[in-house]
């Protein structure tokens, strides 16, 4: 009992604790959002749309079968195909300038990079 | 900028002159001094002469003169020196002759040699026979010390007469060069011989291998005859340089009394030496100490008592894992650390485990022949054609589980059971 008390008191107290990283509790903007519904839903369908394109993309089946499969993935829902994900920045979700490695937009990794706070970047120079 | 070497060592120190004292040096083999004067002389020399090199210019310069006579093979023995060439049957040959001939008696008449080397003897015997006689009538010969020391003195006497020569003949064309080689040091008649002979044996070449023969006879003589004067010098100068090593009392006290051991057990028996190596090695003794039952069948009891505890409930792992939380301490090392980020899941196990984590327990057999599901496709037929095709690429694929390539056939399985009446009416 005493035990279990001590452990409970210790635990709220790491969590009190000042932790260095930056945490986020919602998405930068609406854009971000409907970008991370799109990536949700183009991984749920990713097999159905593999499949269905395979019967497509194909000589031996009959074209009659291939319009059928084409007008089936037509009706899928339009945020299903990776097509329309777009790589935004992590943190301010800027559509453009995003180095692909780090997911960041070119201002936010060099504001970070001139911090130091970039592993392994440093300044060229040669 | 002079080193001694070891033939000035034989020599003893002299009045240096460059001009003069080059080819005395130079004639290890003391045949063709007068002949390498002049090549010397006609040559550019180097200032420098470092003991190494002389040897190897001396040795050249022997062969250069040796082989000056006979010109076409001149650019075979060139190559013959050289160590990386792929061993010819010539050289196969040579290393049994080889041997035979370091036993063979030294060449006393300076007989002329060259002008046997084209005459083959004996055409009423075959060649084989005629060798193998002469390998039978070859004698051994054992060198003595006295032997060596008479090699000496004529060495010293030779190179005394060459010298005076080389002072006289200094401007000796290479006509002059071409017979003092043909004069000096000959090969023994037996050998030529039998170089002749086993040459003959030879199916096709057999002017170039018996050429090829007499030259590694001759470089095997003058080698040998180098090691002759050279070999007692080099004795004589290693053993001076040895001194011996004396023990002092105090250390060889100290091993006598490492055996003889005068401890007392506690019975009052000595211990003998013997034991101590079983004690020191480990430690502790082999015997004592829990036993970890390795190579030993664990008994059944312990095993029924472990299957009693299982099945710990809910509470008992979540009071462990909260015991867990509250004794660990911050890693002290970088180790601590990377064992922490290891049990996380955040870093690797090493070595690396290239099927971490997808282990399914499926062999590749279960991968790869995928044929058993297509039992309920039609066995003709575009879908047949098409569904193969799947198969095939399904079984290349490494990065998916059995379960899922299962699932896709399923799935064209379905969608064609669907479509069915459409395809009929097609």
């Amino acid at each position: 009992m005493a035990a279990s008390a001590l452990c409970w008191a210790l635990r709220v107290a790491r969590q009190v604790l000042p932790c260095p990283s930056q945490t986020r509790s919602y998405y930068v903007d609406w854009r971000m959002l409907r970008d991370v519904k799109r990536r949700k839903l183009a991984y749920e369908y990713a097999d159905e749309r593999l499949r269905i394109n395979a019967i497509r993309k194909n000589t031996i089946l009959p074209k009659e079968l291939q319009e059928v499969a084409d007008r089936e993935i037509a009706a899928l829902p339009r945020d299903s195909c990776p097509v329309r994900i777009r790589n935004r920045c992590v943190l301010t979700s800027r559509p453009r300038g995003v180095k692909r490695r780090w997911r960041l937009s070119r201002i936010v990794f060099r504001h970070f990079a001139d911090h130091a706070q970039m592993s392994g970047i440093q300044r060229a120079m040669w | 900028m002079w080193r001694f070497t070891a033939f000035e060592a034989l020599l003893g120190p002299e009045d240096y002159n460059p001009d003069v004292t080059l080819p005395v040096h130079s004639s290890g083999a003391g045949r063709n001094a007068v002949a390498r004067n002049a090549r010397r002389s006609s040559r550019s020399r180097p200032a420098a002469l470092k003991g190494r090199r002389g040897c190897e210019r001396r040795a050249e310069g022997a062969m250069w003169g040796r082989l000056c006579g006979s010109g076409r093979i001149l650019l075979l023995a060139g190559a013959a020196r050289h160590c990386g060439r792929p061993h010819s049957r010539t050289q196969k040959l040579f290393s049994t002759s080889s041997v035979l001939s370091a036993t063979e008696d030294e060449p006393t008449a300076p007989a002329d040699s060259t002008t046997k080397v084209a005459s083959k003897e004996g055409a009423a015997e075959t060649p084989k026979q005629k060798l193998l006689k002469m390998i039978g009538d070859m004698k051994v010969e054992v060198t003595t010390k006295r032997k060596f020391q008479q090699l000496k003195e004529q060495e010293i006497k030779k190179q005394a007469t060459n010298k005076q020569e080389g002072l006289h003949g200094g401007s000796s064309t290479f006509q002059n060069s071409a017979e003092d080689v043909q004069r000096s040091k000959p090969l023994n008649p037996e050998l030529v011989q039998a170089a002749s002979a086993v040459a003959s044996s030879f199916p096709h070449n057999k002017e170039q291998a018996e050429s090829e023969l007499l030259a590694q006879l001759r470089r095997h003589e003058e080698t040998t005859d180098k090691q002759r004067r050279g070999g007692t010098i080099n004795i004589c100068n290693v053993i001076s340089e040895m001194t011996v090593k004396r023990q002092s009392p105090a250390q060889r006290g100290v091993r006598i009394s490492n055996r003889i051991s005068l401890e007392m057990d506690e019975d009052g028996q000595r211990i003998k030496p013997g034991r101590p190596s079983s004690h020191s090695d480990s430690g502790r003794s082999l015997k004592a100490g829990k036993r970890l039952n390795i190579f030993t069948k664990a008994s059944p009891e312990t095993e029924n008592a472990l299957k009693t505890v299982s099945s710990p409930t809910i509470w008992d792992l979540e009071f462990a894992k909260e015991i867990a939380a509250v004794t660990e301490q911050p890693p002290r090392n970088g180790f601590e650390e990377m064992i922490q980020w290891t049990k996380e899941g955040i870093l690797w196990e090493f070595p690396i485990d290239n099927e971490a984590g997808m282990d399914d327990g499926a062999e590749f057999h279960e991968h790869i022949f995928l044929e058993k599901h297509l039992k309920d496709f039609p066995k003709q037929g575009p879908i047949r054609h098409f569904m193969e095709l799947v198969i095939c690429g399904l079984s290349k694929n490494p990065y998916l589980s059995v379960k899922q390539k299962i699932e896709h056939i399923e799935w064209f399985r379905n969608y064609f059971e669907e479509k069915k009446e459409f395809l009929q009416e097609i």
